[in-house]
């Protein structure tokens, strides 16, 4: 075994097997700690989110372009009719007014009705926002257990022909352009050999009862599941692999192989654990990611969700629309963060310590 | 908790849902099938629904749901002329402002229920009357003045002033009395939802956000019921996505074609490919001064533009033909003017006016009109002065526009011009143009049967009142009075040739002194499986196109399906093979985890 690799997410070894050995310490002051803990980081999130909230308006305000156009396309409208829609979208307001209901409609709740679909915001993300969960929440669970096992597997085994493959392929895809991916995967899986459907969530044709719709819906999500899962499952296998390799060269391990542990072990009862430590950041991120996280592969496949919804809003600009998405994917990872860092608290005792 | 058998559950559990995915893609196509006693007509779509109210409506797919769902009193015909619809004859008064329909008898609304003028009355009416509406479609329904019934087959419209081809070519969607009296507010954007009860071919009867749209068949339609069970609109947001679904069968009807997808479709045994006449134009607007209604000057054009001879130099140096065949690959005719030449009647081919691309005519006319060439080759403006370097705009997301900006740039390059080419992101690129800060920028619309509105674009009333580019309603701030005159008269012309003589006249206004120059009319690119569909009747009826048909579906009502032969999915052998994939990998899943079993007790 070499002696551990440089790290490639910046930990130094001897810290992170510091930080272990005062695990056991005894746990002193932990409710006062934890409070303020708690307190410093909820109000961290909680700047994060106003400006966010504030942000969003005018960041959408910078794509130029008339929505009107988008809304008339193709037609010539009177300049009544085009003032009459004006009116009814709220775009004759002072911006100073449209910022006033924008900011207090997102805190009651209320956000807005869609320029091009002349709904409500809300609805549309209810409607929505299943079809984003069932894609990316699959993609990223896959991509996280393939990514993490094939990364202990290859990190255990440095160097050898098993690594290099998976790392090679793992990259190789990691850099593919989802878009031109999606399009590989439509042309063999459903043009050749006519497997799977390239397009939306369900058919049209399929009866509404619970089994067939199940069944249609897992039929349509296998081809975006795949292109999504391989595009970023390498980013999770990278990030364990390393992670492991801090760990190859430690002491305990060297006292587990003196117990008589056999090497299989060693890594799964001894190694693994401690490696996975730095990654629930990344876990916790993924999830935080798990509602914007599929923005393109929504697109190529037509898949009806959020990202798609953000990528259609752009070109009227429905800024309603773009303002509330924004929102949202931003608190998702900003809450996701937080989880990340409370829960770092209970599991990584130097935080204790210096908090 | 030991992470290691963490670890393995959750691999179990993911070998488990891939398995279980496998295993779905097998059976799914054979439960597909069972339910699939209907004839479905699938049509690719990638445009979002905004109301189904037919008088909110502003979209093309709404359009094309409308048509089917409700009817007109006058129907467009196949060569967009008009033909009885819900009418089933029509007079106009002498004067031009009352206008008498006979309505058909037997006609019902698709719950059952008899279609009588009472209906259209009441239609007519919420124009008039109901204030949202009215103001939606202000430009038609303020020139109404009543609607009444005065029995069950008689509909009297009255008229402020006259306007025979917006009367017979408007289209006003007859909705049942029945039924819309009953909503609070007709106006609504949600006031009728699906299941939509109209008295057309189709009507629509459900609706998934951007997944499909759902149409079925009026059994009881009096014009005969339609050869299909069903129309379904299927979201394909990527267009390749759509042409590899059509190619394995999975979608009917796909449209919006660019060459290299209408070459890959033509070898397709199953596929029938129509590259027909299409209705939209390609331009370059030309700055040539923005003004207001009051004469105000805003923008920042150049003035060598404001000179017809540069304009017309410009025009004459460029080679229309060169763009269809390399630009579009032959999928398109050489512009003249305003109308497509698919509007034959409208249409004004040029006549003796005909500019010929000729490089050499172009720098004559910018010699004598005194714009010499400085010591650098770049012409200046007379008595020496600015040089002419123009700005050139074209969408940044447009590959087409870019070949022909390289093509364009070259010809005008040899005139003595400097062209500075900018790709610019559409939103914006229209904010400059309706700022008037701009030099040369590509517009295009596709044009609707009735000329009037895209002339409309062209006359003084349009022009701003304010400098800011908010008022988007003139084309291009030209302003004509022979031009206003001539379009006056053409709106309240009952004859259509005489009508025709006005709009081609106002056309050849346009062409001689352009503000505009019009490159190409674009083709309407589309193909469908013809293992699936026949018989669909074109719009014009010789050789015109299945989508984007104006006023009445013909070629969806007309559509029959085909004996079925091969779906077009995947082959037997192919079915053998996954199936045989799936055991292998099973068996070596189960292989390995009862090695792993073994060895991991040996190991305890």
């Amino acid at each position: 075994m070499t002696e551990g690799s440089p790290a490639a997410d910046g930990v130094p070894i001897g810290a992170s097997s510091a930080g272990r050995a005062a695990m056991r310490a005894p746990e002193k002051r932990i409710s006062s700690g934890f409070g303020r803990y708690l307190a410093k980081h909820v109000g961290g999130a909680a700047v994060s989110l106003l400006l966010v909230l504030f942000s969003s308006f005018f960041i959408f305000r910078l794509i130029a372009g008339d929505p009107i156009d988008q809304l008339t396309r193709e037609r010539p409208v009177s300049p009544e009719e085009r003032a009459a829609m004006r009116a009814e979208l709220g775009l004759d307001q002072p911006m100073w007014q449209q910022f006033w209901d924008y900011i207090t409609g997102t805190l009651t709740g209320d956000l807005g009705e869609s320029f091009q679909y002349r709904r409500p915001i809300f609805e549309l993300i209810v409607e929505r926002l299943p079809a984003t969960l069932l894609l990316s929440g699959t993609g990223m669970v896959l991509a996280v257990v393939l990514g993490f096992w094939i990364g202990t597997r290859a990190g255990w085994k440095q160097g050898s022909r098993f690594d290099k493959g998976q790392v090679a392929t793992g990259l190789l895809l990691y850099s593919a352009p989802t878009f031109w991916l999606g399009m590989i995967v439509i042309l063999v899986f459903a043009r050749y050999l006519g497997l799977f459907p390239v397009n939306g969530m369900r058919s049209p044709s399929t009866p509404p009862d619970f089994w067939s719709q199940a069944v249609d819906i897992g039929h349509h999500l296998v081809l975006p599941v795949l292109t999504y899962t391989a595009v970023v499952y390498a980013g999770y296998l990278m990030i364990m692999r390393s992670s492991l390799l801090d760990e190859i060269g430690s002491d305990y391990l060297t006292t587990a192989r003196a117990k008589g542990l056999r090497d299989d072990e060693v890594r799964r009862r001894h190694a693994v654990p401690n490696a996975l430590l730095p990654t629930v950041t990344l876990v916790f991120l993924a999830l935080g990611g798990v509602v914007n996280g599929s923005i393109v592969t929504e697109t190529v496949f037509s898949w009806p969700g959020l990202g798609s919804l953000f990528v259609q809003s752009i070109f009227y600009p429905d800024r309603p629309v773009l303002q509330a998405l924004f929102v949202l994917f931003s608190a998702s990872t900003i809450l996701a963060v937080l989880c990340a860092e409370i829960l770092y608290w209970f599991i990584d005792p130097r935080i204790r310590r210096s908090g | 908790m030991n992470p290691h058998a963490l670890m393995r559950r959750c691999l179990s559990a993911a070998a488990a849902l891939m398995l279980s995915a496998g295993a779905l893609a097998v059976t799914a196509p054979a439960a597909a099938q069972a339910d699939d006693d209907k004839n479905t007509l699938l049509i690719a779509t990638d445009q979002e629904v905004d109301t189904f109210n037919p008088f909110k409506r502003r979209f093309v797919i709404t359009y094309n749901t409308s048509i089917m769902t409700y009817e007109t009193l006058v129907r467009m015909g196949t060569d967009y002329e008009p033909v009885p619809g819900l009418a089933t004859e029509w007079v106009e008064s002498a004067d031009g402002l009352e206008w008498t329909f006979t309505i058909r008898e037997g006609a019902k609304w698709s719950d059952g229920e008899p279609l009588t003028a009472q209906d259209v009355a009441y239609t007519y009416n919420l124009m008039i009357e109901n204030e949202d509406i009215r103001t939606w479609n202000i430009d038609f329904a303020g020139n109404l003045v009543s609607a009444v019934a005065p029995d069950d087959t008689t509909f009297v419209l009255t008229l402020a002033a006259p306007a025979p081809a917006e009367v017979l070519t408007r289209e006003v969607f007859i909705v049942p009395e029945h039924i819309w009296s009953e909503y609070p507010d007709p106006s609504a954007d949600d006031a009728n939802q699906p299941p939509l009860v109209g008295s057309g071919p189709f009507q629509v009867t459900e609706y998934q956000t951007d997944e499909f749209v759902r149409l079925a068949a009026n059994e009881g339609y009096w014009d005969g019921a339609p050869g299909f069970d069903e129309i379904v609109y299927d979201y394909y947001s990527e267009a390749d996505a759509a042409v590899a679904a059509l190619e394995a069968g999975e979608v009917d009807v796909v449209s919006g074609l660019n060459p290299a997808q209408m070459d890959a479709l033509e070898k397709q045994d199953h596929v029938t490919v129509n590259d027909a006449q299409g209705r939209r134009y390609v331009s370059l607007t030309l700055n040539h001064g923005t003004v207001t209604q009051d004469g105000t000057e805003f923008g920042d054009g150049h003035p060598a533009l404001k000179d017809p001879v540069v304009r017309n130099a410009l025009h004459t140096a460029i080679d229309k033909q060169a763009l269809v065949d390399t630009v579009l690959d032959g999928s398109g005719t050489p512009a003249t003017s305003l109308i497509p030449s698919i509007f034959a009647q409208y249409h004004w081919d040029g006549g003796d006016q005909l500019v010929q691309f000729d490089i050499d005519e172009a720098n004559r006319m910018l010699d004598e009109a005194g714009y010499e060439r400085g010591d650098d080759g770049i012409r200046t403006m007379p008595g020496g002065g600015d040089k002419l370097s123009f700005r050139f705009y074209h969408h940044a997301d447009n590959i087409a526009y870019a070949t022909i900006v390289q093509f364009v740039t070259e010809w005008w390059t040899e005139l003595g011009i400097e062209v500075t080419p900018e790709p610019i992101e559409q939103g914006t690129l229209n904010d400059l143009a309706y700022l008037g800060e701009f030099d040369i920028a590509f517009s295009g619309w596709g044009v609707g049967p009735n000329p009037t509105e895209q002339l409309g674009m062209h006359t003084c009333a349009v022009l701003p009142t304010l400098t800011d580019g908010s008022e988007r309603s003139s084309e291009n701030s030209y302003c004509n009075t022979e031009y206003d005159a001539l379009h006056e008269q053409q709106k309240v012309e009952s004859d259509p040739d005489a009508r025709a003589e006005l709009v081609k006249r106002q056309q050849e206004l346009l062409y001689t002194e352009a503000p505009v120059i019009w490159l190409y009319y674009q083709n309407t690119t589309e193909a469908y499986n013809h293992d699936k569909i026949g018989g669909m009747q074109t719009q014009p009826s010789e050789g015109g196109m299945i989508t984007g048909q104006q006023g009445y579906a013909w070629a969806y009502v007309s559509a029959q399906p085909q004996a079925a032969g091969d779906d077009g999915g995947a082959p037997m052998w192919v079915w053998i093979a996954v199936g045989a994939a799936v055991v292998v990998v099973a068996a070596a899943a189960a292989w390995f985890v009862l090695q792993r079993r073994k060895t991991a007790d040996e190991r305890e």
